[in-house]
């Protein structure tokens, strides 16, 4: 795209000033920048920028797009870093040891400034033979941490960079050992974890490689960013979708001991990567999840969202909670037994992350009510009589759509008694009647008005239930008034034939042809 | 109401009632990704210095990838940027409605249709004449029949049309329309010995009601009469006479 501007400036050098030129192009690199930006930014991977030990600040961040002028620039003094390292990596006299760091460290800067480094032109000019001849046993720290930090930022990179990563994991996995120093270990484990982000593939070479064990034992200290490196290159480590390694990692010892302080005593944030850790384990691995229920986590992360207004913080350890209640059967059946206070703390704290401004927030604890909501009629009970209600209907007003469908699930099961084999569900009719009388119908009969499959079907499910079961008759009358039948009546002509039937069945069934002749 | 029994065992076998479930996801599932999203947006927002509002930003634009969704009306496949916009196109392209019987269709091709082939007694003559007047239902076609059923048949055949589809459904008007329309009907009906019908001939007006009983509404004139000289007691006409009849109506002066 920047040639064509180019280009078409040449043709008319007349019209074009030099400004205009770099104006041009950049905006002509705004596109691809852009999405090449969205797409990093919401990659598992980071880049490391500042060193273990905290120095290095004489790095500014480039924020600006950069030009190809800059970005060929940068490309340029990266491949002769490259060269220098090589003949560096060859030297063998005085003074070797001090050439080799300097050179990585060269390599290094050139490869932690910019929002987008230089990481194609490195591997072309040769960059990872060489570091991970960088990382033989015996190096002195400080070329070995070096030669990781480059390596992390590499493998920050696009699919097929990280990938270029193989050869060094051996080696990266080896520095994990307790003999190694803390910052070496550390700067190890960042790659590892973003080599771990890439995606499946490189998670199963990785695991084969026994990557776990060393990682899970760099979680198990108080403190110090080594804990929370390790955790979170864990959390890209085991987030599956094969449950295996979420398993192994439970089961290695100490580890559920460390996850349970680390949730209570913890900073803010290493608790949040510890909660990721969580996160995962508890939405695969079932044993983590049985392990977890049985102490005291639940306990924990209650804790944590009612003391807590840090949004990384509340994020995973809402999404455990939620994963937690949502797995195992046996946390609501025998852990948060309606009348425990356990019960109640649970339902007032997910009515605190109901009233946040975080979108993220309010639709997942409002996922979490609605699976409190699916089970037995004394939670039903509870969650109806709680504060959480009169949140939720003012949600299914006013919230953006995501939000409206999961609080639609909630309200739903609060009304319907738990199923037992094949027949019609029970009305609960107390709540159904409480709960319209609210105001919820509108709400639904938008749903049912809406291009998702899933929340019309939805809306038309609570409205069978309304038609049903509201007292003498009034079902009919209500769902007319709020134009229900206009809502059913779009299906006619919609494409999906489910719905059409559902909808021309209730119509059918409830606005027959006696329908108001009474009236 | 026991007359609705068979009904009732129909909505009984067909109906997906709400049944309470847990819901659970995988941690990859899109259902996650928005806090997913937020977790690496917030991870690095310090380090690449993102304000609060590119942040969010950038996650209405990854998000937006996710709503995208088209359009489930038949026929019409536009593709909108999100739900909200959705309802826009929706009352927009979708919401024709006949003055006539206020039913709604999705298309004006539609809406035509239905005026010819419910409200116009000229189309009716055609059709008794041996003309194939019952156009297909989808845009482009153009192909047309002779009869409602040839029509539903190339539908099936040609479009996939379920079989259990059908144009002329039986209408579920306000209440307000339904009491007018009864209203009407008893009119009609004190009306219709002194009403002079003057009809083209007897077959068109015997073949005329045979068709009148297959139409929609929920009540079935047992007299139609043509042209503009006798209008009244009838209710199938074109738009500009039932202007004309409506004004007679409110003079015929009804009990309210």
């Amino acid at each position: 795209m920047a040639e064509d501007g180019l280009t078409s400036h040449r043709r008319d050098p007349i019209k074009s000033s030099v400004g205009n030129v770099a104006a041009h192009r950049r905006r002509q690199n705004a596109v691809a920048v852009g999405k090449e930006r969205r797409e990093s930014l919401v990659r598992a991977k980071r880049l490391c920028r500042v060193g273990p030990s905290g120095d290095d600040s004489d790095i500014p961040i480039e924020n600006d797009m950069i030009i190809d002028e800059e970005q060929s620039i940068l490309d340029a003094q990266t491949s002769s870093a490259v060269e220098e390292l090589k003949s560096a990596v060859a030297f063998k006299g005085k003074g070797a040891m001090q050439k080799l760091v300097g050179a990585l460290r060269e390599l290094r800067r050139l490869l932690s400034k910019s929002e987008f480094p230089p990481v194609e032109a490195a591997i072309k000019a040769g960059a990872i033979p060489l570091l991970v001849q960088c990382l033989s046993f015996g190096s002195p720290d400080e070329q070995l941490l070096e030669a990781a930090w480059c390596l992390t930022n590499i493998a920050a990179g696009k699919p097929d960079e990280t990938k270029a990563l193989l050869p060094a994991l051996p080696l990266l996995i080896a520095h994990l050992g307790e003999k190694s120093s803390s910052p070496v270990a550390e700067q190890c484990a960042w790659a590892l974890g973003n080599v771990a982000g890439e995606g499946e593939e490189l998670r199963s070479v990785l695991l084969s490689q026994r990557a776990l064990p060393p990682l899970a034992r760099m979680m198990l200290p108080n403190k110090g960013s080594t804990v929370r490196t390790a955790a979170w290159a864990l959390s890209n480590l085991i987030k599956g979708p094969d449950p295996k390694a979420a398993t192994e990692l439970i089961r290695v010892d100490g580890v559920l001991d460390a996850i349970l302080r680390h949730l209570r005593k913890a900073d803010e944030e290493l608790a949040t990567e510890v909660a990721w850790v969580v996160v995962y384990l508890s939405a695969l691995s079932n044993v983590a999840t049985s392990l977890l229920v049985k102490s005291d986590a639940l306990q924990l992360l209650v804790q944590r969202l009612a003391s807590s207004n840090s949004l990384q913080l509340l994020i995973p350890v809402l999404r455990s909670l939620g994963n937690l209640i949502a797995g195992d059967s046996h946390t609501i059946v025998a852990v948060l037994l309606p009348g425990y206070e356990i019960t109640a703390n649970v339902i007032e704290v997910l009515g605190k992350c109901l009233k946040s401004e975080h979108r993220v927030l309010k639709k997942e604890a409002a996922w979490v009510l609605s699976n409190i909501a699916a089970d037995s009629i004394e939670h039903k009970r509870l969650v109806h009589s709680s504060e959480a209600v009169p949140l939720l209907l003012r949600l299914l007003s006013t919230a953006p759509f995501d939000i409206r469908k999961e609080v639609a699930y909630v309200l739903g099961n609060l009304c319907v008694a738990p199923t037992e084999g094949n027949g019609k569900p029970n009305l609960i009719l107390e709540h159904l009647v409480s709960l319209v009388g609210r105001g919820c119908l509108p709400g639904f009969i938008d749903l049912v008005r809406s291009a998702d499959t899933e929340s019309a079907r939805l809306g038309l499910q609570f409205m069978e239930l309304v038609l049903r079961g509201m007292p003498n008759g009034e079902g009919p009358k209500l769902v007319e008034r709020e134009d229900g039948i206009d809502a059913m009546e779009r299906f006619q002509f919609h494409e999906n034939e489910d719905l059409r039937n559902m909808a021309n069945g209730l119509v059918d069934r409830y606005f027959g042809e006696d329908y108001g002749l009474d009236a | 109401m026991a007359m609705l029994v068979d009904i009732d065992t129909k909505i009984e076998l067909g109906f997906p009632y709400w049944k309470p479930i847990r819901r659970r996801f995988g941690p990859e599932s899109p259902f996650f990704s928005s806090g997913n999203i937020e977790r690496e947006l917030l991870a690095k927002q310090v380090a690449l210095d993102l304000t609060e509002d590119e942040k969010h930003r950038l996650q209405n634009l990854v998000d937006e990838d996710d709503r995208e969704v088209s359009c489930p009306i038949v026929g019409c496949g536009a593709h909108l940027i999100s739900l909200e916009d959705f309802e826009d196109h929706y009352n927009a392209r979708h919401t024709a409605s006949c003055s006539v019987c206020s039913r709604v269709y999705p298309t004006s091709l539609l809406l035509s249709i239905h005026v010819s082939e419910a409200h116009d007694s000229f189309f009716q003559a055609k059709v008794a004449r041996g003309y194939a007047m019952y156009e297909c239902l989808v845009e482009g076609c153009g192909l047309k029949f002779k009869n409602y059923k040839g029509r539903q048949q190339h539908l099936v055949d040609k479009h996939k049309f379920p079989s259990s589809f059908e144009f002329f459904k039986k209408a579920h008007l306000s209440k307000k329309a339904r009491q007018k329309q009864q209203r009407k009907q008893a009119i009609h009906r004190s009306e219709e010995t002194s009403n002079k019908m003057d009809i083209e001939g007897e077959t068109i007006d015997g073949l005329v009601s045979a068709v009148s009983k297959l139409s929609t509404s929920d009540s079935s004139p047992s007299s139609i009469s043509f042209g503009r000289r006798n209008t009244r007691g009838v209710t199938f006409v074109p738009r500009a006479v039932q202007q004309e009849k409506k004004a007679d109506s409110a003079l015929t002066g009804t009990k309210q």
